[in-house]
């Protein structure tokens, strides 16, 4: 008996317990809602799009909004739902585009160029948004090293680091529980983590190819150079044809496991028919067929990574388009760079890292470098104009189908969706002027820079279509990071520091081989940036900080502002002091002035990277004829809105408090933008 | 070889013919169903096949003897010996258990591989879409000197040519891109100089017997394309191949079909055993 009373206080006590444990539980989830529902509140259904049209020009903008030639941008002008939009100093995409992100200048986010240098190593430069840091440790077997990030190893692997620093406005929205969305977001390489899970990222500029650059095509040719020759953004090789068949070798991603960090590689075969005027190109398990002037479709490859003799080697997946250019005489095929593959990512282009997945689910192959039209081919000569038109054709097609499966899958919250065809379709073909350009014929520069008006007009239908379907239920941004101007003349800062005795010896050709730096006070490094060789700082810095500094910086921006070409034209704008123009806690990397160069003028090609040519000015002759690194005055961009814009002169930095006060969020202490719909 | 390459021909008449008429559900029903009943049905059929060509005596034998020995080892383990002993004698039986299934093994093997093949006409590859685009092959004899044949697609119903015919002089292989229009089966027609032959074009939605190739005469060909009445070994066109694209599924996609089928196989098989009193 007992035993059974036992057993019927225990069901007693179970109920009991059972009911205290329901109860509990329904209590704790009706918290939990509630508390959801409170984090939500801010922001509930809530819906805020914004379409990034980077390099969108507002001279142009306007000039085909009078003509009649953009309908919906100039529907969105009318409503009073349009401004210019000041860019960021200096006016560069990488640090355009963390301005919005961060809502505040260069001091927050620490990028102030496409390139930065560590002072402690004396201007070596490295790419300013993602940095790839070297590992430390390693076991040594054979010709490979191991990295083990285990106990008793602990090596340190080397690491793609994301340099741009403070909070992204997304954080915020994700903290309250606001879902948001990004689409080839700039200067987001490697993907931020997302705290709460409520935002989701797919990186664009700044995102590298297989080869850990911006893009480098391969380009295979009968009269290419027997060994394999690098330019800048590609590598050209000969093939050599024999009974119609050539082999070659298709150059894929380092070995990191090898000491000497050799390129896995791919070796393909070429069957020649020229009586077909075409070719069969077999390469792993692909068989393509092309006639002469014909894309072949992505394709997947496998890049085996030697590893030690008892491990199985590694494999790493990337994708590849071939163009074959020329079947005879002379065979040129082009090979796209080898992007990362989005069905099998090697790196973490998105946030979360099965987000790429689950586009390529959907998609299937796709570009995913953040410089998607090959404009480097243009430049070397590899594609004619039209070529590139195709290309840009292509990747704009990708893109659209990309912003078909973003609204797809878009319910509420913030998305964000970033054309660069604009920006990379500008920068070979945009022409306005009547002077001679630097590499077409009047007629043939009008014709594509009406390429840029046909693009403005894509981009208005997709515009239209995007107010027609949320224009009732969503605030609709489009916003461009800066505008563009003609690039006739380049400017050489280093030459002009070398020539009037800032930088030494004077026959110095770089100053990256051949600079004295106890006699250097000053030298340039990227697009437009102007670094003091700064005691304490630089590695072999001589100018003293104060007096001497106040007085150098004083007398190079006075200098450099006077500036004339031989047309008596200013070159230089204005000379920026980033001490007065940057403010936060990210400017240890900063350069001491910024030049912000006029209209047709830009930082010659040989200056970005520390080389001197013999003359300070001379003619821009590249393809790429277009720029926007010119002073931030110069280039600003465009904002539109189906909201009215009450900012008189909205910038950049105002659009991530503008989105937050969209969703009912306040602006944080962070951000020094204000919200552009505030009147 | 040439031997084999004739028998395995005439063998796929016959299998061809039940295939078609035994494997018809797989085309409406789903691809995981399909091979997982399929699998079934061969676990079963395998079990019993196996229970009247081994030697079931002597394998029960062998297994109780390693059981004793299993036995042993878990009650003598502190004796080195016994424990030595007792592993050899287990290894000696499982070694006894494979050489008892090769009986039974060499029984199953040709049936089970022309199974496999018809299987794969199925489960391999996919027919094209209509609007997708591949590329067709032939392959030439192997024989330098000959001279090349005058090689045209004569017609190409469902579907049309786009690039071809290209040569690839080397592998003495002509190679054409089509892009499929109309589902169906339909036949490729080539005239290869006076002759004209034929190769079988696939194209549609779901699952359809998919012949990837028409085969030379090499007996490993023929068995694993059996759909189609191979080349003579006095042919100039060695064979006529089409890149299908892969059929993606875990359960009957390209490749995964086959390891879907063997564990599913195995796994009815080792279900059905108890009931049928089979000793494996």
């Amino acid at each position: 008996m007992p035993h059974n009373n036992n057993r019927r206080i225990n069901r007693r006590e179970f109920l009991r317990q059972s009911t205290i444990a329901a109860t509990a539980f329904t209590a704790g989830l009706s918290a939990k809602l509630s508390y959801a529902a409170k984090r939500r509140k801010a922001g509930a259904g809530k819906k805020v799009i914004i379409i990034g049209i980077d390099g969108m020009d507002p001279r142009l903008s306007e000039r085909m909004m009078n003509a009649g030639m953009l309908p919906s941008f100039d529907k969105l002008r009318k409503l009073g739902g349009y401004r210019v939009l000041g860019t960021s100093i200096p006016p560069q995409s990488p640090v355009a585009w963390a301005n919005f992100i961060n809502g505040a200048g260069p001091g927050s986010h620490g990028i102030f160029d496409f390139i930065h240098r560590h002072p402690e190593k004396q201007c070596v430069p490295f790419f300013a948004v993602a940095e790839t840091v070297g590992g430390a440790g390693y076991w040594e077997i054979g010709e490979h090293k191991l990295q083990l990030d285990f106990w008793p190893f602990n090596h340190k692997p080397p690491a793609t680091l994301l340099r741009r620093q403070g909070v992204p406005f997304w954080d915020y929205l994700d903290e309250a529980g606001i879902d948001s969305t990004f689409y080839d977001l700039p200067s987001n390489y490697p993907s931020s983590p997302s705290e709460h899970g409520h935002h989701r990222c797919l990186s664009g500029l700044g995102t590298p190819d297989m080869l850990g650059t911006y893009g480098t095509y391969q380009h295979f040719a009968e009269d290419g150079p027997i060994r394999t020759k690098e330019e800048g953004g590609g590598k050209r090789s000969m093939i050599f044809f024999e009974d119609e068949t050539a082999g070659a070798k298709l150059i894929g991603p380092r070995n990191n496991f090898l000491k000497d960090r050799e390129a896995a590689t791919i070796d393909f075969s070429i069957y020649r028919d020229k009586q077909a005027d075409a070719a069969v190109i077999q390469i792993q398990k692909h068989k393509i067929l092309l006639k002469q002037g014909q894309w072949s479709q992505w394709l997947k490859l496998d890049f085996e990574m030697s590893m030690p003799a008892f491990m199985p080697n590694k494999h790493i997946s990337g994708i590849c388009r071939f163009y074959l250019q020329e079947v005879s005489p002379n065979f040129r095929l082009y090979a796209s760079p080898i992007n990362s593959d989005p069905s099998d990512s090697a790196l973490k282009i998105t946030e979360p890292p099965e987000f790429i997945k689950e586009i390529s689910n959907r998609l299937g192959l796709f570009y995913t470098t953040g410089f998607q039209e090959d404009h480097k081919a243009l430049t070397n000569k590899v594609f004619t104009d039209d070529e590139y038109r195709i290309q840009a054709g292509m990747v704009l097609q990708e893109r659209l189908n990309l912003l078909k499966y973003a609204l797809e899958n878009y319910e509420e919250g913030l998305l964000f969706f970033y054309f660069s065809s604009t920006d990379l379709q500008s920068h070979m073909f945009w022409w306005d002027s009547e002077e001679e350009h630097p590499t077409r014929s009047a007629d043939v520069a009008k014709k594509y820079f009406d390429r840029i008006k046909k693009l403005y007009r894509r981009l208005d239908s997709v515009l239209g279509d995007i107010l027609e379907r949320y224009g009732d239920e969503a605030t609709i941004i489009a916003m461009s990071d800066h505008g563009f101007a003609n690039f006739k003349r380049q400017f050489n800062l280093n030459t002009w520091l070398r020539d009037n005795g800032y930088l030494h010896p004077p026959d110095s050709t770089s100053i990256l081989q051949y600079v004295d730096w106890s006699k250097t006070r000053a030298y340039g490094l990227g697009i437009n940036g102007l670094y003091l060789n700064l005691k304490g700082r630089e590695r072999d810095g001589i100018v003293e900080p104060g007096q001497q500094r106040e007085e150098l910086i004083r007398e190079l921006m006075s200098r450099l502002e006077a500036v004339r070409d031989i047309n008596g034209r200013r070159v230089i704008r204005k000379v920026h002091r980033t001490d007065k123009a940057y403010c936060g806690p990210a400017t240890a990397l900063a350069p001491d002035l910024v030049v912000g160069y006029r209209r047709d003028y830009r930082a010659s090609w040989a200056t970005c990277l520390g080389d001197m040519t013999k003359e300070v000015l001379l003619d821009n002759d590249s393809a790429w004829s277009a720029d926007h690194c010119a002073d931030v005055l110069e280039v600003p961009g465009v904002v539109f809105s189906n909201r009215r814009i009450g900012a008189g002169a909205p910038a950049l930095v105002d659009m991530a408090p503008s989105i937050l006060t969209e969703f009912g969020l306040k602006t944080p202490p962070s951000m020094t933008g204000k919200n552009i719909f505030k009147t | 070889m040439s031997f084999f390459a004739q028998i395995i021909t005439w063998i796929n008449v016959p299998m061809n013919g039940l295939g078609k008429f035994l494997l018809a559900p797989i085309g409406v029903l789903p691809g995981w169903l399909s091979n997982t009943i399929i699998s079934a049905v061969v676990g079963l059929v395998l079990l019993i096949i196996f229970k009247y060509t081994s030697n079931q005596r002597a394998i029960g034998m062998v297994r109780d003897n390693i059981k004793a020995n299993m036995l042993a080892l878990k009650l003598f383990k502190d004796s080195i010996s016994v424990t030595l002993g007792a592993q050899g004698r287990v290894f000696r039986g499982a070694g006894l258990l494979l050489l008892h299934a090769i009986r039974p093994m060499l029984v199953m093997i040709v049936p089970v591989s022309l199974l496999l093949a018809q299987l794969g006409l199925w489960y391999q590859s996919r027919p094209l879409l209509p609007g997708e685009r591949t590329i067709v092959t032939m392959k030439l004899n192997s024989n330098v000197d000959s001279p090349w044949p005058r090689v045209s697609i004569k017609s190409i119903p469902g579907a049309q040519v786009m690039i071809g015919p290209v040569r690839a002089f080397n592998e003495r292989e002509i190679c054409w891109k089509i892009k499929a229009d109309n589902a169906g089966r339909h036949h490729i027609v080539f005239q290869v100089d006076q002759q004209q032959i034929e190769k079988e074009l696939a194209i549609g939605d779901g699952f359809m017997r998919v012949s990837a190739e028409r085969p030379g005469w090499q007996w490993s060909d023929i068995m694993l394309h059996p759909l189609e009445k191979p080349f003579g070994p006095d042919s100039v066109v060695q064979s006529i191949s089409i890149n299908y694209p892969d059929r993606l599924s875990k359960t009957s996609g390209t490749d995964w079909w086959l390891v879907y089928f063997f564990v599913a196989s195995l796994v009815f098989a080792l279900i059905f055993k108890p009931f049928l009193r089979v000793r494996i």
